[in-house]
């Protein structure tokens, strides 16, 4: 029996977010911007879908006097990183 | 990348290319912060020890808080142009010299206010520096770091022992001559080459 894939993070740029952000304590927009190579506005709705699912957490405030987007991955978001590699892991071996 | 439905091995692949570009340790400049606290130090040790060979006022060891005035905007403009990630190591790191600078800071602050007038404070300085050096080396696995950081407790060893205070000071900032300065410009070799 396979596991059922989270919809939310089977999707390449979540994923990819969600790759960065359990690999680090935290990091800011422009750098998960850079990492992932997609649009500033794509990733801005990307990271919606991850903070209110709380897998992600938000926080913004100043770099200076430029304004900057701090991203940190909650334990809701670990646990669900785990089961989905948990999930992927069972289709390769199985298939 | 879009947001679009990927198979398992596209996953994983993904999973693991993320990860991978995350765990780059060293950035362009690392070593900075190590050569600003180092010659810092180093000025104001030769500072002091001119200013009372000159005055012989004791007053001149307040030049001391020269070093925590002259470091924290280093530490301040550091944070401001760091790459916007912040990984477990950083953490580490600095939560390791947060430890060690407030003891160093505080253990100098009772010595130059006569609170604990007897205490080896340069000698106790040495040693929490070197500590702090060696671990982030460790930390970081930079070699010159660790050896550097040996070598000033060996420093350490000899400016406890001699009982001239001449030596003393330049064996204080000889000390981090080869625990922060060194190290520090072969940090900034090592990550021009990388990157």
């Amino acid at each position: 029996m396979f596991k059922e894939l989270n919809p939310l993070l089977h999707s390449e740029l979540r994923l990819g977010v969600m790759s960065i952000l359990i690999s680090v304590e935290s990091a800011d927009f422009t750098y998960i911007r850079k990492q992932t190579g997609t649009t500033a506005g794509n990733l801005s709705v990307q990271l919606d879908k991850l903070s209110q699912a709380g897998y992600i957490s938000i926080e913004k405030g100043y770099k200076g006097k430029m304004p900057c987007t701090t991203c940190k991955i909650t334990a809701l978001g670990v646990t669900a990183f785990r089961e989905y590699v948990e999930a992927i892991q069972s289709y390769i071996t199985k298939k | 990348m879009q947001d679009r439905p990927i198979d398992e091995k596209e996953s994983l692949a993904l999973i693991a290319q993320m990860i991978q570009n995350t765990q780059q340790k060293l950035e362009l400049g690392s070593g900075r912060i190590f050569l600003s606290w180092g010659y810092i130090t180093i000025f104001t040790t030769i500072a002091v020890w001119l200013a009372l060979r000159i005055t012989n006022n004791p007053h001149w060891n307040y030049l001391w808080f020269a070093i925590p005035v002259c470091g924290l905007p280093f530490i301040i403009l550091r944070k401001r142009n760091n790459l916007g990630v912040r990984t477990y190591i950083d953490k580490i790191i600095k939560q390791v010299w947060i430890v060690l600078g407030l003891t160093g800071f505080l253990l100098s602050a009772l010595s130059i206010f006569n609170v604990m007038w007897s205490f080896p404070i340069l000698f106790i300085i040495i040693l929490i520096m070197s500590i702090g050096s060696i671990l982030t080396g460790l930390i970081i696995e930079f070699k010159p770091l660790v050896i550097g950081g040996i070598f000033a407790i060996l420093i350490g060893a000899v400016h406890y022992l001699i009982k001239i205070y001449d030596v003393k000071m330049l064996t204080f900032a000889l000390a981090f001559l080869a625990m922060d300065v060194i190290p520090g410009h072969m940090l900034n070799i090592k990550t021009k080459k990388h990157v």
